[in-house]
């Protein structure tokens, strides 16, 4: 994981620290990148309320976990103080003694944290009024009330910090111990460059999350951060974008384009639920069926380990299973009740039922399932070096890969919309059909495009379903996205609908789970129900999470 | 007296997250059947030890598993010299004599065994014994309470709606932080102090619930690791032991757990 200069990528561990952040904190916010010119080294995390910035690379693992820990600190116990009138150096003093108080506060409650930051607080007294230096060693002074420092200012400082513990409760202690500090420094000769002021030790973010600024400060110092167009209030237009084009494009060219390679045939009619006034629209919606493309299969997995695994996991789960058969005609071992039985029955002078083996037979599965991928325009979004869409082809190709060898029932098929006269439903494999070149083929022609008018499709999966003989019957939807269709303004509406369509596959007897990829949680729990969703934080593990999902479902 | 060894002597120690043991003496006084929803090791056994000592019944207790036939239930004739004599299962005994009757992980159960409940748990308050040709009526007394878990995200591992339906329920979950440092504390005999800080690596461990894991840490878990460190073994190391290798197997997860840990002593 060291990379070159001892450097480590903030990608690598990416997964790590945020579940060490959630660990600790109970929230989890977006870590992003900061890339900066020079060394990385010199680079300080920042943080705003929606988002957390650390270096994309950075000397070691614990660099990051003390910046998140401190970050998360903040976020616990800091309140952000308007800056304007306020002069740089006061803002600096106060944010520094702020640094130390809401250290505390987190170290009360894990103590531990103090064994995380403690190495970072390496400064040494030293006669230098620089101050840069005055500050390092004021920070740590604050940190350690065991640190002796001599210098009149820094001792003052320790002193009153120490001296009341109670107050830093208060989160103005900070606003009045800093200020009284920054006067202090003012009066003396010490020059400070507050422009140029780099927070030190390096674990402790930049300050700009404290104060709230009327204009931004300096620009962003990671402005060619392409993720920074990923910002986390939607623009203009980006809620649509999500779920389906934005209303104002022209109408999706594209029936002509779609219908050269594929064939369009109507297949059914479903109710659509209109919950204002509680009734269904019948035959509201048609679905059209609709052969995806045929391109050349994806490549065998390039990841042969994972493959093997899920293969080996997916096998463990369907084989695997002994089942114990009483009242065999022969056996392994004898069945206890039924010899007493027998037994008895020779006694009264019955004939005996001499079924009286036990036999372990691998479980054949009274099961099938339906996985349904959502091919809607939003699943073009990209992740890594592809689309959302191409990673639930692959998890998809995965694990019915996996299936097939292992003989579960299952069928493949994914969903869009274009209005309520085309929800199109793209079989990839029927349930009769086998998971071969041509069911790859055409799983490797899916395209995103439109809408997700999902009630129709989870209603069109049920009739599949239903059909099929097993007592057990799964549908499985893979979804980044809510609901929503052109002719829909009303997003309440298709939520509901789908809820609605959710349950009634649930009274014939059909489990429907959403493995959402993004997408408010909220609309996710309210169709499918809590338990029902299962959120998957990285969508580029879809792959290694959808197999193990499907194990935990049917096992 | 035929349950004289399901009376439960002493009183089990059970610390009320809330006014449970009130609801559950108002549905004893009817003899609701009664379903404790909750994680797994969070205190459903516990709890109903407590009310069966409460309450002065006899507690007969099944865990049951994928192998429990209605047979292990109910009962079974077995050979003797003279003959064949009928022998009840636990659940006919329970009936029979009026004791409380816990089926613990209920889920477990395969669907055609929790059907024989069925009867016991409506207005019948009474049990079949198709091998007997003897239908057993309750003893007053009797009252059955079953456990079940929710967080199972298995549709194969699900409570029909028909059983959930006769069933009043209880919902535990984990005790707030302060009751349950007491609980840990009581229970592995460590030092309160101690006891706060096994009880914060839950909470590090039950943030990730949804989140990477499936479920946190139990209150039986940080009992295990407050064992450990009576034991002499550090703290870190106990919970390492007893809590996160225990929990996953994900190493991201384990790591970013393991250094939260840290963070608590
Ligand atoms: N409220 C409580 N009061 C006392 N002990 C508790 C309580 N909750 C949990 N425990 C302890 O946790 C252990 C596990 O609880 P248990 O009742 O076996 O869990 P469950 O039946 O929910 O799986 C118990 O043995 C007991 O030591
Ligand atoms: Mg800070």
């Amino acid at each position: 994981m060291d990379g070159v200069d001892g450097l480590i990528a903030l990608a690598d561990v990416e997964r790590r620290l945020r579940a060490y952040g959630t660990a600790l904190w109970g929230v989890d916010p977006p870590l992003r990148p900061l890339v900066g010119e020079g060394d990385p080294a010199a680079l300080r995390p920042c943080f705003d309320a929606d988002l957390v910035r650390l270096p994309a690379v950075w000397p070691s693992l614990a660099l990051y976990r003390a910046a998140l820990a401190h970050v998360g600190a903040h976020r616990m116990f800091s309140r952000p103080l308007p800056a304007k009138g306020l002069k740089p150096l006061l803002t600096i003093v106060v944010s520094l003694v702020e640094d130390a108080r809401v250290e505390h506060l987190a170290m009360r409650r894990l103590p531990g944290l103090r064994r995380l930051w403690a190495p970072f607080h390496r400064v040494e007294p030293s006669p230098s009024l620089m101050a840069a230096d005055l500050l390092e060693r004021l920070a740590r002074a604050l940190f350690d009330a065991g640190y002796r420092d001599g210098n009149a200012w820094v001792d003052k400082g320790q002193r009153l910090f120490f001296e009341r513990p109670e107050r830093w409760e208060n989160p103005n202690f900070s606003l009045a111990l800093g200020g009284d500090l920054a006067g202090d420094l003012g009066k003396t000769r010490v020059q400070i460059n507050a422009r140029g002021h780099r927070v030190d030790p390096a674990y402790r973010d930049d300050n700009g999350g404290l104060w709230l600024y009327d204009t931004p400060p300096e620009p962003p110092r990671d402005a060619d951060d392409p993720l920074e167009a990923v910002r986390p209030e939607p623009m203009e237009g980006e809620g649509n974008r999500r779920n389906g084009p934005p209303q104002a494009l022209p109408a999706p060219a594209p029936l002509a384009a779609a219908a050269e390679t594929t064939a369009l045939r109507p297949v059914a009619r479903y109710p659509e639920w209109d919950h204002r006034i509680g009734l269904h629209r019948p035959g509201f919606v048609q679905v059209v069926e609709c052969e995806p493309e045929h391109q050349p299969p994806m490549d065998v997995p390039a990841d042969h380990r994972l493959a093997g695994r899920v293969r080996a996991l997916i096998r463990h789960a369907v084989v695997a299973r002994p089942e114990r058969l009483r009242r065999q005609r022969e056996g392994d071992a004898l069945d206890l009740d039924a010899c007493i039985a027998a037994t008895a029955a020779r006694r009264h002078g019955h004939a005996p039922d001499m079924r009286v083996y036990r036999r372990v037979r691998r479980r054949g599965r009274d099961l099938s399932v339906l996985l349904l991928l959502d091919a809607s325009h939003s699943t073009k979004d990209p992740v890594g070096d592809g689309t959302v869409l191409d990673l639930e082809r692959r998890s998809a190709d995965l694990l019915a890969g996996a299936l097939a060898a292992a003989g579960d029932r299952f069928a493949l098929a994914a969903f869009r919309s274009d209005g309520r006269e085309a929800v199109h439903w793209l079989p990839v494999k029927r349930f009769a059909e086998h998971y071969d070149a041509a069911a790859r083929g055409r799983l490797a022609g899916l395209d995103g495009r439109w809408s997700t008018r999902m009630g129709a499709a989870i209603r069109h999966a049920g009739t599949t379903l239903a059909a099929q003989p097993t007592l057990r019957r799964l549908l499985l939807l893979v979804t980044d996205g809510e609901p929503s269709d052109i002719d829909c303004p009303d997003p309440r509406h298709l939520v509901e609908d789908a809820r609605k369509a959710v349950r009634e596959l649930a009274g014939r007897g059909i489990d429907v789970v959403c493995v959402a990829l993004g997408g408010d949680a909220r609309t996710h729990h309210r169709i499918f129900g809590r338990r029902n969703v299962l959120p998957v934080d990285r969508v580029e593990r879809l792959p290694e999470i959808l197999p193990t999902v499907y194990v935990r479902l049917t096992g | 007296m035929a349950l004289h060894t399901y009376r439960i002597a002493r009183e089990p120690y059970y610390c009320p997250a809330g006014d449970e043991i009130a609801l559950f003496e108002a549905a004893h006084a009817d003899r609701l059947p009664v379903m404790l929803k909750g994680p797994t090791g969070c205190g459903k056994t516990r709890f109903v030890e407590h009310m069966a000592w409460r309450l002065g019944r006899p507690l007969v207790t099944v865990a049951c598993n994928e192998d429990l036939t209605a047979s292990d239930l109910v009962g079974r004739y077995l050979l003797e010299a003279e003959g064949t004599v009928w022998q009840d299962g636990p659940l006919t005994l329970a009936v029979r004599h009026g004791a409380i009757c816990y089926l613990d992980e209920i889920v477990e159960a395969r669907a055609d065994t929790t059907v024989v409940i069925h009867p016991l748990a409506d207005d019948r308050r009474a049990l079949p014994l198709d091998k007997r040709n003897e239908l057993v009526t309750a003893h007053p007394d009797f009252q059955l309470v079953i456990a079940y878990n929710p967080g199972y995200q298995s549709v194969a591992k699900d409570l029909k709606e028909s059983t959930k339906q006769r069933f009043a329920a209880l919902e535990f979950g984990y005790p707030a932080a302060a009751v349950e440092a007491e609980i840990v504390a009581h229970e592995a005999g460590i030092e309160p102090e101690v006891a706060r800080r096994v009880v914060a690596v839950a909470e590090r461990s039950r943030n990730l619930r949804g989140r990477g894991l499936e479920e946190g840490a139990s209150t039986r878990m940080l009992i295990h690791a407050g064992r450990l460190i009576a034991r002499g073994v550090a703290p870190e190391a106990a919970c390492r032991m007893a809590i996160v290798l225990p929990l996953t197997d994900d190493s991201d997860l384990r790591d970013a757990l393991a250094a939260a840990v840290g963070a608590c002593f």
